[in-house]
């Protein structure tokens, strides 16, 4: 199947990030908010997004002009009927995935794929509303969209085999690795970096070592290229808490419920990068690093 | 021979339709019947500008997704009854194709079969960016004309010459064995069309000079041609390494890159990006990739404009005169490419100052020689100074019909 145009649903940090690979890729994105001033700000956003990879030459200005260029930001789901395959990348709620899968259905053409970017929610149940089940899979990208190699695709039970090539075949155009999984909370990549995340909050919270510290530690310990809570900070802290609350709920151990400091942030509107604010101080996309030698 | 001549890119396929005999060749006389680009290829929007030989140029916008439909629409053009220059496609009797890389496999153009599409194809690892559309290219063109030899001809190439000591790096031996890390080179095409062209030019056989050929555009090399065969050229393993170039920042210490990454906080590809296209002339002036941009800048005083220009000739200077030492001298000069055939500014400031090795431009000729063949160093110079312009397409013409006509001699 040849996908040219793009539907999105969503234009947050997720949507963005992929609209933008997508886009880079040669297909063209029609991305729906729920307003005008809303989709006019996800643009802006990914203007802002589009400037820092070029202050950082990832890529260049005709580069970042032919990207803006194929992405169009739109108020309302009703455009979306003529793309060729529709991904959502509404927040993690299931109401509000479900809601958006309602409408999707009733709007577009029976015989078109839904893609649901979800790290932990259940496929078959984010399907059920969309009225043809067969036709909806799941897809978790993993941020930033651009850069990161790999894609999570999850089937529902009753996701056929179409639809799996389908998203298959989206998987390789967008040059990611597929790793097929099994429907279960959190799959493999949520699942097994949420008690990372959590331990690394305790850490802080019992006052064992600093943010900052933590961050060193594991950084240098273990050659990671972010420490896990510059890492959660990126993703956006309320994500992370989400993340950790669905795990709680549906598998109830105790590892992943959420660490009471970070519970106190996201309270606080300290969501991270996104707020400017979070373990780590941060200017537009630039963390604030302390001063050398002033520890 | 009427030889469909084909350069597939990502989203874009240049052609031109070249007729070329035996005879033709040696008396330089073939033409090109017509040529044109196919660009956005994957869009609503495909551009195919198409000019026949002698008359106007046309273009067009229209729906062309994928490459099979661009080569379609390629023959529907030099078809048509109205702007066309042939009757029915039956009248292209074989297809070149310029592939990118070849590895060690290929040190001469080849019949298109099952094997050595096999073989270009291990060599995607080593040209990610071009030899997968070469090969769709060619996968399109082969089903749209299946009666006719297919040929390819590769950009590495002429350069299998080299000998170890040249295109081997002060690396582990082992690297060299296992993963192919050497010296590969490009544009070989080019500088073997420029050489051969030379010989004409320089009424001397090329089995008796040594030229050193610089091509000169928004990619640039330079090659050393020691009687008729490339002993060593300036890029490496990839198009990376060698002179200044448009965006590419050319040689440097590879221990500064890994500092860089660090002190910028870079990602890999962010670093790979920044050294394909973000450096080169355009990196150091700010301003553009383009030379001749960049000269008019320089002349109403931008002063990094200046400065990109001057690496530029002073790069090309030193390797110029490293090459005349790997060959214990040279006979000749070439410059060919947008830049070695039109910035006569450029060639001077290049060239000036390797009067030890007997380079004497003359300023009047080197002026005056713009997009054109000519020889533009002074009357008595030691070694001549020839601007050729380039044609890789009529080589790849060339080498296609000289495997046709030795296929069929050996069958009879």
């Amino acid at each position: 199947m040849e996908i040219r145009t793009l539907g999105m649903v969503g234009g947050g940090v997720m949507g963005r990030s992929i609209a933008e690979k997508v886009a880079s890729s040669g297909i063209a994105v029609v991305l729906a908010e729920v307003s005008e001033p809303r989709a006019r700000a996800a643009r802006e956003e990914l203007v802002a997004s589009l400037d820092h990879e070029l202050e950082k030459w990832g890529i260049t200005l005709s580069e970042k002009k032919v990207i803006l260029n194929r992405v169009r930001f739109v108020a309302g789901l009703e455009e979306l009927a003529q793309a060729d395959l529709v991904i959502e990348t509404v927040n993690e709620d299931l109401e509000v995935k479900q809601d958006v899968m309602r409408r999707l259905g009733a709007l577009c053409p029976p015989d078109r794929i839904f893609i649901t970017n979800t790290g932990t929610l259940s496929i078959t149940e984010i399907a059920a509303a969309s009225g043809r089940p067969d036709r909806v899979i799941g897809m978790h990208f993993l941020h930033p969209v651009p850069r990161s190699p790999i894609v999570e695709i999850v089937r529902g039970v009753e996701t056929s085999e179409q639809t799996y090539a389908t998203a298959l075949e989206l998987a390789r155009v967008l040059e990611k690795t597929p790793i097929g999984v099994s429907e279960y909370p959190g799959y493999v990549v949520t699942r097994a970096i949420v008690p990372f995340l959590n331990e690394a909050m305790y850490i802080v919270m019992e006052g064992v070592a600093s943010a900052e510290d933590v961050d060193l530690a594991l950084r240098l310990g273990f050659e990671f290229k972010l420490g896990p809570l510059e890492f959660a900070d990126r993703v956006g802290l309320d994500t992370v808490m989400s993340w950790m609350e669905h795990l709680f709920r549906e598998l109830g151990d105790v590892k992943y419920r959420p660490c009471p400091l970070l519970r106190k942030m996201v309270r606080a509107g300290h969501l991270g990068r996104k707020s400017g604010r979070g373990f780590f101080l941060y200017r537009g996309y630039e963390r604030i690093r302390p001063v050398e030698g002033a520890r | 021979m009427k030889v469909l001549v084909l350069n597939c890119g990502s989203s874009s396929v240049k052609y031109q339709l070249i007729e070329t005999t035996l005879e033709a060749i040696a008396a330089n006389a073939d033409r090109a019947l017509a040529q044109g680009i196919v660009e956005r290829i994957g869009s609503e929007s495909a551009s195919h500008t198409y000019r026949p030989e002698g008359r106007p140029r046309i273009s067009a916008v229209s729906e062309i997704l994928e490459h099979g439909a661009a080569i379609a629409e390629i023959l529907r053009t030099l078809t048509d009854p109205a702007s066309g220059v042939v009757e029915h496609s039956g009248a292209i009797e074989a297809v070149g194709h310029r592939v990118v890389h070849g590895g060690e496999a290929f040190a001469r153009s080849v019949f298109m079969t099952p094997e050595v599409v096999r073989q270009i194809e291990e060599c995607i690892e080593l040209a990610p960016l071009h030899n997968p559309h070469n090969l769709r290219g060619f996968l399109a063109a082969k089903e749209i004309l299946p009666g006719v030899p297919h040929v390819a001809v590769f950009d590495t190439a002429f350069h299998q010459t080299m000998p170890p000591h040249a295109f081997l790096y002060g690396l582990p031996y082992v690297l060299y064995k296992r993963h192919g890390i050497r010296r590969y080179g490009f544009h070989g095409t080019s500088h073997r069309f420029v050489a051969w062209r030379s010989e004409a030019l320089l009424g001397r056989p090329r089995a008796e000079t040594r030229l050193i050929t610089c091509h000169l555009g928004n990619g640039a090399s330079v090659c050393a041609v020691d009687r008729g065969r490339s002993v060593d050229t300036s890029m490496g393993f990839t198009p990376l390494e060698g002179l200044l170039m448009g965006t590419r920042c050319g040689d440097l210490d590879p221990a500064l890159i890994f500092y860089v990454m660090h002190k910028e906080d870079l990602s890999e590809h962010q670093a790979t990006t920044l050294l394909n296209k973000h450096s080169g002339l355009f990196g150091i002036s700010g301003v553009s990739n383009d030379m001749a941009e960049l000269l008019a800048e320089e002349a109403k005083g931008h002063e990094r404009a200046r400065l990109a220009v001057d690496l530029f000739c002073y790069r090309l200077r030193k390797y110029v005169a490293a090459y005349a030492g790997a060959m214990g001298g040279a006979d000749a000069v070439i410059l060919t490419g947008g830049i070695g055939e039109n910035a006569a500014a450029v060639r001077e400031r290049a060239l000036t100052g390797l009067e030890f090795m007997g380079v004497r431009l003359d300023p009047g000729r080197n002026r005056d020689t713009v997009g054109r063949e000519g020889e533009i160093s002074a009357p008595g110079s030691p070694v001549n100074v020839l601007v050729i312009p380039t044609n890789e397409e009529l080589l790849i013409a060339r080498d296609t019909l000289r495997l046709v006509a030795a296929g069929a001699a050996a069958a009879t």
